[in-house]
């Protein structure tokens, strides 16, 4: 996919994403009520909406229910619990026993002793 | 004679020339040439392994009998282990890495704010931005890391970070990150992870794995000190690992931190021992190749021509 798609549908998936999380907790919502929010702001197609929010589907981003002859959606958790979620995944990635090198942190962990002795280190630099 | 030249390679280059050189700290004074040096010892670890037990084919293989047959086809199946070994773990690897980062791309976009929209923007001057965009999170962990990508790189900074470090501090932090970004050192690391992975055991792969991580460290501080002084590095390197979960304290990495900071003192080029460590990286698969390996295929060549005539 090129870049300009690409980075529109990131675009639009945080769009749809925002709008899903602005009701409350146990809130569903349609791909029509959705798109209707969304069309308030811009000049979108109801069939983008849909591969959008099967594209979130798919990432296991949203959870799907089955209302009818629509599916309705839901964030799959709330943006704060995703964040956390998120950063502990980072720390998982940079932790030296499970390490595989996805990610590279600009600290990696260190000891009560070896913070201790970074702090010697870091003075005996700031004097030198 | 080529077969027992290339054994005796295969198996000094992949112990005990890794552990004496994980052993010799002087190297980390000239991380370039360093990284370059374990790279062509590696390389010609992998080769030589993969010459012998070719090499003992050819030997064999164009004796008569069965014990010829059954020596070379030993020696082939070795062959094939090792380059099996190193595929698989290359897919494994390379598959697992990639969709991890993906998985994490996405949610990054999703969840964090371009870094022109966050408050704190002084540490990063307008128009470098879109170097590598930097995403920031909203969350009061300190934490920077990058995300490698051909196109889609990301360095990943939380809100947290912001608010302990001083603005030339997360400078010299995103320089850092975008140098391991510009640098492609996650290829590197994602190489040895696979040699580590293929060979986890007999070889002093682990050693090549870590040594590696330290100096791609040591180069991306050393473009970090090169924009924003080794002051603003060290302190947000100490400031960063004292504000890391209590959980923590199991692991091992500080004593790498101590070493990144001694070495962020040392700012001397060492031009001496730079070149004498890109001449023994050079030697290393130079020597071998030129004086067996070449001598080898080129009597390969002759060998159809005899058995002919």
């Amino acid at each position: 996919m090129p870049v300009a798609l690409t980075s529109r549908m990131g675009e639009l998936e945080r769009a749809v994403m925002d709008e899903l999380w602005s009701v409350d907790d146990d809130g569903w919502l349609t791909v029509r009520e959705v798109h209707e929010r969304l069309a308030r702001s811009r000049d979108i197609a109801y069939t983008t909406v849909m591969t959008v929010m099967d594209r979130l589907s798919k990432k296991s981003l949203v959870r799907q229910q089955r209302d009818g002859r629509a599916y309705r959606y839901q964030a799959a958790a709330s943006r704060g619990a995703m964040t956390a979620d998120l950063m502990r995944g980072a720390l998982e990635e940079f932790s030296e026993r499970d390490r595989r090198g996805a990610l590279v942190a600009f600290v990696g962990e260190a000891s009560p002793e070896e913070r201790a002795a970074l702090r010697e280190a870091l003075a005996a630099l700031e004097s030198g | 004679m080529t077969t027992l030249f290339l054994s005796a390679l295969a198996v000094l280059l992949s112990g005990p020339v890794p552990a004496l050189l994980g052993r010799t700290p002087l190297l980390r004074r000239v991380p370039r040439a360093a990284v370059t040096l374990w790279q062509s010892v590696s390389l010609a670890a992998v080769l030589s392994a993969l010459g012998a037990g070719l090499s003992l084919v050819t030997d064999r293989g164009t004796r008569e009998g069965w014990t010829g047959y059954g020596v070379a086809l030993l020696a082939l199946l070795l062959t094939a282990v090792v380059l099996g070994r190193m595929l698989l773990s290359g897919h494994r690897v390379g598959t697992r890495i990639r969709a991890v980062r993906r998985r994490h791309r996405d949610l990054v976009d999703l969840l964090a704010t371009r870094e022109h929209e966050a408050p704190e923007r002084a540490s990063v001057p307008a128009g470098r931005t879109a170097e590598a965009g930097v995403r920031v999170l909203a969350a009061q962990a300190p934490l920077a890391y990058c995300l490698p990508g051909l196109a889609r790189s990301r360095v990943v900074v939380s809100a947290g970070t912001f608010d302990r470090l001083a603005p030339e501090e997360v400078g010299a932090v995103l320089a850092h990150e975008r140098a391991h970004l510009r640098a492609r050192h996650d290829l590197l690391l994602e190489a040895f992870t696979v040699l580590h992975t293929a060979f986890p055991r007999f070889v002093s792969s682990a050693t090549a794995l870590r040594e590696v991580r330290l100096l791609v460290e040591v180069l991306a501080d050393r473009a970090a000190r090169r924009t924003h002084g080794r002051l603003p590095v060290a302190r947000a390197l100490v400031a960063l690992a004292d504000s890391r979960a209590p959980e923590a304290a199991l692991a091992a990495g500080g004593a790498r931190l101590v070493e990144r900071i001694r070495l962020l003192e040392d700012d001397r080029p060492h031009r001496l021992l730079a070149v004498a460590v890109y001449a023994a990286a050079a030697a290393t698969v130079v020597l071998p190749t030129a004086f067996v390996a070449l001598p080898w295929l080129a009597g390969l060549t002759w060998l159809p021509g005899v058995a002919a005539g």
